[in-house]
């Protein structure tokens, strides 16, 4: 349902690891490797932040800032009443996506350190810390959707209830009142 | 009335804390501004939000809108584009201005998440990305400077060049601290303002130090 939204998922992504890969092809000058991973890496996390986790999962998490100045990150996870066969492959696709990579990065972490190339390590560094952002980001939507429904659930239940309680109990209110007034 | 005690919802209701969950808690109508908001909507959103941030560093008055709604995207920018005019003149042989680069860079993000963490150790209020935030935003001024400082070097590089590059990275590096402090100190316990301002300081005058003592090759 959504092919532009699972291309561009990938597209910053993948490109980022081919940069780094073959960046030696592409151009001599380090400054511009550099800045071109930086900027692809950076489009990759603004893009699947905002755009490709609402339209592929129906996930979506934030920081806000309130009155107070405290800061609380929202998790927020669309209820879904049916799954199509064509979302479940875009969000295995997602979900595939957004594990891999974290981890092609931090082999690249590995890599780098143990062949002395110190200066890609901000780059790598750069790049774990932004994809693994993501990867907590929505793993925490996930859990805590699949957590609210238990709880939605579960309040539905005790408001249920308490009317109901609330009503026995006053009828048993006024009975012991009958009763008091009766003995007096 | 002892039987009226388990009247009460036995259940919490979490919906303050660090971390909220609030599913169930959205109305529909919420649910689609956040979730089903055209893509377009939400890069001018974005973009706009960030020019705002930066008419309000040239500008800095006490206003909530640089610490509410942080971004990131304002101080990439001008961290690349610092770095990217404080290369030497060769940038294209193997062994260019590669480790200079990565060094500003360094410098920057090390430098302000340092800060952030003492600012946090000292009890203030504001939280670790809002102070990164401000300190990002209030690099402008030094990046404007580093600018002409370039231009002026194109017209020569001697003592006259000097003293107007001096005046000028020392009047951007005075505004870049106000600003900041502005935005920062006020976070802070009245009786712990200067420790708060002094890394600031300190950290500002080290770019500044890095824009004056630029000579291109």
């Amino acid at each position: 349902r959504h092919p532009l939204a699972t291309f561009f998922h990938l597209f910053f992504r993948v490109s980022a690891i081919i940069t780094y890969l073959f960046c030696d092809w592409f151009s001599n000058s380090f400054v511009a490797c550099f800045v071109t991973i930086l900027l692809l890496l950076s489009f990759d996390f603004w893009s699947v932040k905002n755009v490709t986790g609402r339209l592929l999962v129906g996930l979506h998490w934030w920081n806000q800032i309130d009155e107070d100045g405290k800061s609380h990150w929202v998790f927020e996870a669309k209820r879904v009443s049916t799954i199509a066969a064509s979302t479940e492959a875009e969000a295995r696709i997602f979900w595939l996506g957004l594990i891999i990579c974290p981890v092609i990065w931090t082999v690249f972490f590995f890599s780098t350190l143990f062949s002395l190339k110190l200066k890609w390590l901000a780059l790598v560094i750069a790049g774990i810390s932004l994809q693994t952002a993501n990867l907590y980001g929505y793993i925490h939507c996930k859990l805590g959707g699949q957590k609210s429904i238990g709880r939605v659930t579960s309040r539905f239940f005790v408001t249920a209830d308490v009317p109901r309680r609330q009503t026995r109990r006053i009828s048993e209110d006024r009975t012991e009142e009958h009763g008091k007034t009766g003995t007096r | 009335f002892a039987g009226l005690a388990d009247v009460s919802i036995s259940e919490d209701v979490p919906v303050e804390g660090e971390i909220t969950v609030p599913v169930g808690s959205h109305s529909p109508d919420e649910d689609y501004s956040t979730l089903d908001e055209p893509v377009r909507d939400t890069i001018m959103r974005d973009l706009k939000a960030v020019g705002k941030k930066f008419v309000h560093v040239m500008y800095p008055k006490k206003s909530s809108a640089l610490l509410r709604d942080w971004d990131l995207w304002g101080p990439l920018v001008l961290c690349v584009s610092l770095a990217l005019m404080l290369q030497g003149g060769s940038a294209d042989s193997k062994d260019d201005g590669g480790p200079q680069f990565a060094e500003v860079f360094v410098i920057i993000w090390f430098g302000a998440v340092v800060i952030t963490l003492n600012s946090k150790l000292l009890g203030g209020t504001i939280s670790f990305f809002q102070s990164l935030c401000v300190l990002g935003y209030c690099v402008l001024p030094l990046t404007v400077a580093m600018l002409v400082c370039r231009l002026v070097l194109l017209a020569g590089s001697g003592t006259v060049s000097f003293i107007i590059r001096l005046i000028v990275v020392v009047a951007m590096f005075g505004w870049s601290t106000l600003a900041s402090t502005a935005f920062l100190a006020d976070s802070q316990p009245p009786n712990r303002k200067a420790l708060v301002v002094y890394p600031i300081f300190l950290f500002y005058f080290v770019i500044s130090w890095m824009i004056l003592t630029f000579t291109p090759q």
